[in-house]
């Protein structure tokens, strides 16, 4: 067990750049409904973010990803820190001059992908050592650093860096040390945020499944006073059950009138029950990268179009889907086929393009429609019908489960 | 039906404006160019940025990106019914139907077959391996997709081989293309019977000139004129040298070029002779390149740009690393979609993290040049100065695109012809193994925890020294 730390001095209080407006909660379950205005424009909660990794929404232009209804993407700090980099990321002015892009930005700290590259870093106290993918040189990604690049890019939200470390490990005492080092990280990272009149820092809850790590972690982050407050950590190959709980426990210990950030969840009945669970903002990579293998999300689940069975198959991936994708050509939209997407899915980039659209238009319309429930005090309803929809058969266990805690049984 | 109306009384082998009217279709004034397609698409341009960021209203497709199922699998095109005076290929490919659509047997450029054609069939490259298509299906399909031009084959030589060609090859060529062209034509009359005089518009064939000397297929242009004209509505050029063949009795049908010019000089060329419609594949060429075209026509006048002793690129070289902080437009002036929302610091930084993004604005811009260059074309041809400028364009820019500095988007097998055993990979490799990287951290000196974040920053991560 490491050493208790001394106890430290409180960072100086946070400004805020953003407004919470909660505009409903469920009768029944956590959800709520929101408006959170930030400096680019209202986004209205729950919220699923489709991720831009490097300044760019994989092949779609920003002007048609605006066309689906977003208001708020990710970009990746870690990548654009390699590439465009700092030095010119300053002379441009930013990320949203960068890309063009006029809504919302949210930036991760590059902390994730010390999980994702883990076998290649090494965290110490001074920050996360890790190697180039890139040609191998040796770099130093600190709390301060982090802040510095995100102060840089200029996105709406940014992120503490925290120490990150799969969910799934079984050594208690690395989690401890991993959620306590991110308490004193976000510290280094208020202070060293020089933005904060523009930009919102968000800390980071860590703790993995370990219920009383996070309590105690949760505590101290709300000390902080930060604009907003993501539960980190999770999405890391855990059991579905262990998440929800880690979920629910969180949101039980969270102000109110914060905006809650699940970070790396994006498949549709995840954001579903999250949301059940009173968490509403979520990303996730699943649905553009889906996309480009050739798989459309639809409300019984995905469409696998390289699938020999759609090659004839002349109506749109679904028919009641409002994206630019799927809409007619009378109702101004551009009418592909399953058959014709089946025919350049994997061959012509536009194949992937218009997937992309499509699913991340599906992912906003469902946030919208849930937002909708719950502002009519029918969000138990729609979990309903969205679970019978996607498992005809029954819902898996873990939702069941989750639901029924927040007062929902599915069948 | 296809109307073609040339302005004022042309001359032989000099530049012509023209009008291509087709009933339903936007109409195209030439000298233009037809929109060139991949499986349906132009390459990398979604529809909707198709109608709203670029002027692209008429299509050259080839059959053979459609049709690569077998029998006794039915290729889904002929699922699609004939409806309306709609092309079920443009409904397919979800086109509006007032695009113009040219229908050919092969893609453009086409890959080389490592078979010859026969009597009676083509040899053609799908996305699943080549194979050959009886003439009898082609002209079958075009009844049946009933696009508003369709090509007549043509006993295609590779270009490489043209100048070699025995006599006994380029009879074998005027016999076979002649005896195509027949059975073409039979095909349209007998849809015209079928449809009766219902109004629809009929189908319009365009018939190859030989890319051979004009003695040496002069067999084969006597039957064009003797035997089928009248029924022909469009002539297809596979080489600049035939635009001096074509018979004088033909010289009011449009001309479609299937030339190739590699740049806009040889395209000037071909214009200031009397070509009408060209597909070019250059331009998607310095698109994957990343090449953002930059050339005007007429040309600026000289002695802006210093005194003329150097010539100016027709291209920006996107990748180069001075675009990493030039917040200009790609080209100055330029009202395009990709020029007005973003600017050159964006699109290096795409290539350089190999974003598809990249190739997409680039080639919105790249057709947008096009698009200005033949409006440019047009009103200098009108403005009878079109020799002049067409001389101040070569003392201007430099003859040759820019070599091409690095890769472009994913090659795929429809795209080109294997040589055989021990070529190198088209597409490097995305990733390496992370193993061989985990071994040399654990042999990196640690740094010192007393290191300078402000020092890290500088080249940390974002930059990576390479000395």
């Amino acid at each position: 067990m490491a050493a208790e730390q001394p106890p430290h001095q409180m960072p100086r209080p946070m400004l805020s750049a953003l407004r919470f407006d909660l505009l409903a909660k469920c009768s029944t379950t956590k959800a709520r409904a929101a408006i959170l205005h930030l400096p680019h424009g209202p986004v209205p909660l729950p919220i699923f973010m489709p991720v831009a990794t490097q300044a760019s929404l994989k092949g779609i232009t920003p002007e048609q990803l605006a066309d689906q209804n977003c208001k708020l993407c990710l970009n990746n700090t870690y990548h654009l820190g390699l590439k465009p980099g700092q030095a010119v990321l300053d002379k441009i002015g930013g990320a949203h001059k960068l890309q063009g892009w006029e809504g919302n930005i949210l930036t991760d700290s590059g902390g994730f992908q010390m999980v994702s590259l883990l076998k290649l870093a090494k965290v110490t106290e001074e920050g996360v050592r890790f190697l180039s993918p890139h040609d191998g040189t040796p770099m130093l990604l600190t709390p301060e650093h982090s802040i510095s690049l995100q102060n840089s890019i200029g996105s709406d939200i940014i992120m503490q860096l925290d120490d990150v470390i799969a969910t799934t490990s079984p050594d208690d005492e690395r989690m401890t040390e991993a959620m306590r080092r991110s308490v004193r990280w976000l510290d280094r990272c208020i202070e060293a945020h020089k933005k904060p009149e523009s930009q919102n820092l968000f800390c980071i809850i860590q703790g993995g499944l370990n219920l009383k790590l996070r309590r105690e972690c949760c505590g101290e982050m709300v000390k902080r006073d930060t604009p907003g407050i993501a539960i980190g950590g999770l999405s890391g190959g855990e059991e579905k059950d262990a998440y929800c709980k880690v979920v629910n426990e969180c949101t039980g210990l969270l102000p109110e009138r914060k905006p809650r950030y699940v970070m790396g969840v994006g498949y549709p009945e995840d954001l579903v029950v999250s949301i059940a669970l009173g968490a509403d903002m979520f990303d996730c990579v699943w649905p553009t990268r889906t996309a480009r293998f050739g798989n459309a999300i639809v409300p019984s689940g995905t469409l696998n179009l390289r699938n020999a069975v759609y090659a004839n198959d002349f109506t749109s991936i679904d028919k009641d889907c409002k994206c630019t994708t799927c809409r007619s050509q009378s109702e101004g939209g551009l009418g592909i086929t399953r058959a014709y997407l089946h025919h350049i899915v994997a061959k012509e980039t536009v194949g992937a393009h218009l997937l992309t659209m499509h699913n991340v238009f599906y992912q906003l319309d469902l946030m919208r429609r849930a937002r909708e429930a719950i502002l009519e005090d029918r969000y138990p309803d729609f979990v309903k019908e969205f679970f019978e929809r996607l498992y005809p058969g029954g819902a898996p266990e873990w939702a069941k489960e989750a639901l029924g805690s927040v007062g929902v049984v599915v069948p | 039906m296809l109307t073609f109306t040339l302005a004022g009384a042309s001359q032989r082998l000099a530049p012509r404006l023209g009008t291509l009217i087709a009933k339903g279709r936007t109409p195209i004034q030439t000298p233009h160019y037809i929109g060139n397609t991949s499986r349906g698409v132009i390459p990398h341009i979604t529809h909707d940025n198709q109608r709203k960021h670029t002027a692209i209203r008429s299509l050259y497709m080839g059959l053979e990106d459609f049709i690569e199922k077998l029998p006794p699998r039915k290729p889904p095109i002929y699922d699609i019914p004939y409806e309306n005076d709609i092309s079920p290929l443009k409904v397919f490919a979800s086109h509006p139907p007032s695009t113009l659509l040219i229908l050919s047997p092969r893609r453009f450029p086409p890959v080389e077959t490592p078979t010859a054609n026969t009597n009676t069939t083509l040899s053609i490259c799908t996305s699943v391996g080549f194979r050959s298509l009886p003439i009898s299906q082609y002209i079958d399909a075009t009844a049946k997709l009933h696009p508003d031009i369709v090509i007549s084959p043509c006993d295609f030589v590779p270009p490489a081989a043209k100048q070699n060609a025995s006599v006994k090859r380029v009879e074998k060529m005027s016999d076979r293309t002649a005896v195509w062209l027949r059975d073409m034509l039979a095909m349209k009359k007998e849809v015209r019977e079928e449809q009766g005089s219902g109004g629809n518009n009929g189908i319009s064939v365009f018939a190859p000139i030989l890319p051979v000397e004009g003695e040496r297929q002069r067999y084969y242009l006597d039957q064009l004129v003797e035997d089928f004209k009248g029924e022909v509505s469009g002539l297809v050029l596979y080489d600049c040298g035939s635009l001096g063949e074509i018979p004088e009795s033909l010289e009011e049908l449009p001309r479609l070029m299937l030339s190739d010019p590699a740049n806009p000089r040889e395209l000037l060329q071909q214009i200031s002779l009397g070509a009408d419609m060209f597909v070019l594949p250059f331009v998607s060429l310095a698109t994957d390149a990343g090449i953002a075209l930059g050339f005007v026509f007429p040309p600026p006048l000289l002695g802006k740009d210093g005194n003329g002793s150097t010539r100016v690129p027709l291209g920006l070289d996107t990748w180069n690393e001075e675009n990493a902080t030039d917040v200009g437009s790609l080209q100055e002036g330029c009202q395009c979609y990709a020029c007005v929302k973003h600017h050159k610091a964006y699109l290096h930084h795409l290539l350089s993290a190999k974003e598809m993004l990249a190739w997409v604005l680039i080639q919105i811009h790249n057709h947008y040049v096009m698009d200005q260059f033949f409006a440019g074309v047009r009103s200098s041809i009108a403005n009878g100065t079109f020799e002049e400028d067409r001389q101040a364009f070569e003392r201007y820019y430099e003859a040759e695109m820019s070599e091409k500095t690095n890769q472009g988007p994913r090659v795929r097998g429809y795209q080109f012809k294997s040589k055989g055993g021990g070529e190198p990979k088209k597409n490097p490799k995305g990733y390496n193994k992370l193993d061989d990287m985990a071994e040399s951290l654990a042999e990196a000196p640690v740094p010192s925890p007393s290191v300078d974040a402000g020092d890290l920053e500088e080249h940390g991560l974002g930059q990576v020294s390479k000395s």
